[in-house]
C-alpha cells in the first residue's frame, strides 16, 4: 500500500516530550493509514499515544514537545516540514476536530454562530459575513439542533451537554473537511446521548465521504461502526485490522485483555478481567515488547525487539506469539 | 449575581465603610497634635480666645459624641467645615478632585497601554529568555517606590534634558476656563492646542511614575492568566480549526485571559486614587493626595476624614463594580 492511494497516511512517526525524568516518546514509530471515507477506530488505554498521533497530525504538538522522526502524508503530500501557514491553511479544511468535553472545547466567551462563521471566514468558503452566517444556519441545521437560526447567537453554556457535542461537530465540519479526528467525541455524554452522536457522524459520514477517525478506549464504540480500527498500547500500534476479524480473533495478547475487560451482554454473569498491570513508564521503556510485563502470553524472546508483522490478509499484529493468541 | 447577592454584597459594603469612618475618627482624632493650637502657632490669642475656637469647631464635646456626630452627618452627605479653608470640606475636595481623577485615569491608560502587550508577549514566548527579563521587570517594576522613581524621572527628563516640564498641572500663561475642571477636555472644548500640549507634558512624569508600577503588577496578571488560557482546549480547538494565530490570540484566548485582569485593574485604580499622596507631593500636583497630606499635618480633622471616607467609598465601589463586570465578561 503506498502513501498515495491512503487519504492519510502515517510513518514511523516518533513524538517526544522533555520531561524532568527524561524524554517521553509520547508516539514511537506509529504507522496507520485511512482511506477517504473510510472510518477507523483507534483504540488504546489513555497514555497509549493514541490522541498524540493525532495532533501531530493536525500539526498541534505544543513545544517542547516535538515530532522527531516519521511522515505524515496526507494525499501523498509530507506534511512534516510544511510552513506554518500550509499547516495551518490544512486544519479545518482538510482535517478537524472534535473534541471529547465541548463544554471546555468550544469558547465560553464568543457565541456558537461567531465560532463557526470566523472557521469559514478564515478558510475563503464565504464572501460575506451574510452568507458565513447562512451558512451556519445550515451546519446547524445538518447536525440537528432545533430552531438553528435563533440558537446562533447564543453562548455554549447555554446549550445541553448533547447539543453542545452536536455544535461542535457542526464547527468542526464548517470548512468540509475530508478527515473528521474524533477524539473521544462520546466519552463525557449520557448513555443515551451517545448512540445519538455516533449516529450523527455516521450519517454526515455517508453524506459527504467524510473519513473519520474514531480515537476511544471504548472498543464499544468502534465496534459497530468502524470498518477498521488500529489498537496502540504505549506509543506504539500493537494489532491493526478489520473490525471484526479483530474482535473476533484478537491477534495481540493487550487487544485480547480489552475484549475481556468489556462487560457482555450475551453472558453478564461473566466476569469482567481487568488487564493486571500498568502501562510502563513511558521515559524508562527498555528494548522488546511493551506489554511483556502484562501479558500470560510473556516468554524471553520478549525482550527481543518486536516488529508490527503481517498475521493473515489486512491484519497486522505485533506480537511473536500472535499466532497462539486465542 | 442573584439579588440576595447583590443584597448581601451591599450589606458587606455598608459595615466595611462604618468600620473605616471608626478608624480613620480615631486614628487622626488620637494623634498628638493640637488643631487649634496649630491654627493659632502665629497669633498671639488668649487663653479664652483658643477656648472659644475649640467650642466653635466641636472640639470641647467628648471623643464619642464627635463621632456620632461626624457620623450622623457624613450619612446626610454632610462633611463640615474644613478647619484651614473655612469652607465646606466637600468644596474643598471638590475642587481638588478633577486633578487627581486626571491623572489616575491617564496613569491607568499608562499601565494598561504597557501591560497587557507584555503580558501578553510573556505569556505566548513562556519560559524563553525573553520572558525572564520581562518577569524580571516587572518584578522590579512592583517594588519601584514612586517617590524615588518619580525624583528620578524629574532629575532625568526635567532637569538633565529639559524635555518636560515639572511642577503643578498647566504652565503659566495659560488661561483656559474652567468648565469640568479636567485640564485635557477644557483645553480641548477651548481650542487652545498650545495649552493642550502644555497639559500633557504635565502630565507624562506624574502618570508614568504612577502608572509604571500598576503596569507592572497587571502584566503579572495578564500573563499567568493568558498562559492558563492557552493551554485551554478551546484554544486549541480555535487553532484546530485553522484559525489565524493572531485571531486565535487576541480574540480566543486573550477575551478570556483579560477576566481576572478587569478585577485588578478595578481594584488597583481604586489603590491609584487613594495611593497618589506621595506622587502629587513629589510633583506638585494639586490634587486630592496633596490636600489631605496637607491636612493631615494641619490637623485638618474633618478634611481628612471625609477625604479618607471618600477613598473609601471608591475602593469598595470599585470592588464591586468588578464584580458586576466579571458576571457581565464570563456570561
Amino acid at each position: 500500500m503506498t502513501g498515495a492511494e491512503q487519504l492519510l497516511a502515517v510513518r514511523g512517526l516518533r513524538t517526544v516530550f522533555p520531561t524532568r525524568r527524561g524524554l517521553l516518546a509520547a508516539c514511537n514509530g506509529v504507522d496507520l493509514q485511512i482511506a477517504a471515507g473510510e472510518a477507523l477506530g483507534v483504540v488504546g488505554e489513555s497514555g497509549s499515544g493514541k490522541s498524540v498521533t493525532f495532533l501531530s497530525v493536525l500539526g498541534l504538538i505544543r513545544p517542547p514537545g516535538r515530532i522527531e522522526a516519521g511522515e505524515i502524508l496526507f494525499e501523498g503530500r509530507n506534511l512534516i516540514g510544511l510552513s506554518t501557514a500550509a499547516r495551518r491553511a490544512l486544519r479545518g479544511r482538510a482535517m478537524a476536530l472534535v473534541m471529547q468535553d465541548s463544554l471546555s472545547a468550544l469558547n465560553p466567551a464568543l457565541t456558537i454562530g461567531t465560532q463557526i462563521v470566523e472557521t469559514i471566514l478564515a478558510h475563503g468558503l464565504a464572501r460575506t459575513r451574510a452568507a458565513a452566517r447562512d451558512r451556519a444556519v445550515d451546519l446547524l441545521h445538518r447536525v440537528g439542533i432545533p430552531a438553528p437560526g435563533r440558537r446562533l447567537d447564543d453562548y455554549p453554556h447555554q446549550f445541553s451537554g448533547g447539543m453542545r457535542q452536536r455544535a461542535m461537530i457542526a464547527i468542526a465540519l464548517a470548512a468540509e473537511p475530508k478527515l473528521l479526528i474524533a477524539d473521544e467525541p462520546t466519552t463525557a455524554l449520557d448513555v443515551t446521548i451517545r448512540a445519538q452522536v455516533l449516529d450523527l457522524i455516521d450519517r454526515l459520514r455517508r453524506e459527504s465521504g467524510l473519513a473519520v477517525a474514531m480515537i476511544t478506549h471504548d472498543l464499544a464504540v468502534v465496534a459497530e461502526r468502524c470498518e477498521r480500527i488500529v489498537v496502540m498500547y504505549a506509543g506504539e500500534v500493537v494489532e491493526e485490522g478489520p473490525t471484526a476479524e479483530v474482535i473476533a480473533r484478537p491477534r495481540h495478547p493487550y487487544t485480547r485483555g480489552l475484549l475481556a475487560s468489556l462487560p457482555s451482554l450475551e453472558d453478564p454473569d461473566r466476569p469482567i478481567d481487568a488487564i493486571p498491570g500498568q502501562v510502563p513508564d513511558l521515559t524508562r521503556v527498555e528494548t522488546g515488547c511493551r506489554f511483556r510485563n502484562r501479558c500470560p502470553l510473556a516468554v524471553d524472546l520478549c525482550t527481543r525487539p518486536v516488529e508490527l508483522r503481517a498475521v493473515g490478509a489486512n491484519r497486522r499484529s505485533r506480537c511473536i506469539r500472535a499466532e497462539e493468541v486465542t | 449575581m442573584t439579588v440576595s447577592r447583590l443584597v448581601e454584597r451591599l450589606l458587606q459594603l455598608l459595615l466595611v465603610l462604618f468600620g473605616v469612618s471608626l478608624i480613620v475618627f480615631l486614628m487622626i482624632t488620637l494623634t498628638p497634635g493640637d488643631p487649634v493650637e496649630i491654627m493659632l502657632a502665629d497669633q498671639r490669642a488668649t487663653a479664652e480666645q483658643a477656648e472659644a475656637l475649640r467650642r466653635d469647631l466641636g472640639l470641647d464635646r467628648p471623643l464619642a459624641e464627635r463621632f456620632f456626630i461626624f457620623l450622623g452627618n457624613a450619612v446626610q452627605g454632610e462633611f463640615g467645615i474644613s478647619f484651614f479653608h473655612r469652607r465646606p470640606v466637600w468644596d474643598v475636595i471638590a475642587e481638588r478632585l478633577p486633578a487627581t481623577i486626571e491623572l489616575t485615569l491617564v496613569a491607568l491608560l499608562v499601565a494598561i497601554t504597557v501591560a497587557i502587550p507584555l503580558g501578553v508577549i510573556a505569556a505566548v514566548k513562556r519560559d524563553t529568555l525573553l520572558d525572564r527579563a520581562l518577569s524580571a521587570a516587572s518584578l522590579f517594576g512592583v517594588s519601584l517606590p514612586g517617590f524615588w522613581f518619580g525624583i528620578l524621572l524629574i532629575l532625568l527628563f526635567a532637569v538633565e534634558l529639559r524635555l518636560l516640564p515639572v511642577g503643578g498641572r498647566i504652565g503659566f500663561g495659560f488661561d483656559v476656563p474652567r468648565v469640568t475642571g479636567f485640564l485635557l477636555i477644557d483645553t480641548l472644548v477651548a481650542g487652545e492646542v498650545a495649552a493642550l500640549r502644555n497639559v500633557l507634558a504635565h502630565l507624562t512624569l506624574p502618570a508614568i511614575t504612577l502608572g509604571l508600577p500598576t503596569a507592572a503588577l497587571l502584566a503579572r496578571v495578564v500573563r499567568s492568566s493568558m498562559a492558563e488560557v492557552l493551554a485551554s482546549d478551546y484554544v486549541l480547538f480555535a487553532e484546530a480549526k485553522g484559525l489565524p494565530r493572531r485571531r486565535v490570540l487576541l480574540l480566543h484566548a486573550l477575551k478570556n485571559a483579560l477576566i481576572p485582569a478587569v478585577t485588578v485593574t478595578a481594584i488597583e485604580t481604586g489603590q491609584l486614587l487613594g495611593g497618589n499622596m506621595i506622587v502629587e507631593t513629589v510633583f506638585g500636583w494639586p490634587g486630592l493626595g496633596r490636600l489631605v497630606v496637607e491636612s493631615i499635618f494641619a490637623r485638618n480633622y474633618p478634611l481628612v476624614q471625609a477625604a479618607v471616607l471618600l477613598y473609601a467609598v471608591t475602593y469598595v465601589t470599585l470592588n464591586f463594580a468588578a464584580d458586576l463586570l466579571y458576571t457581565v465578561l464570563n456570561p
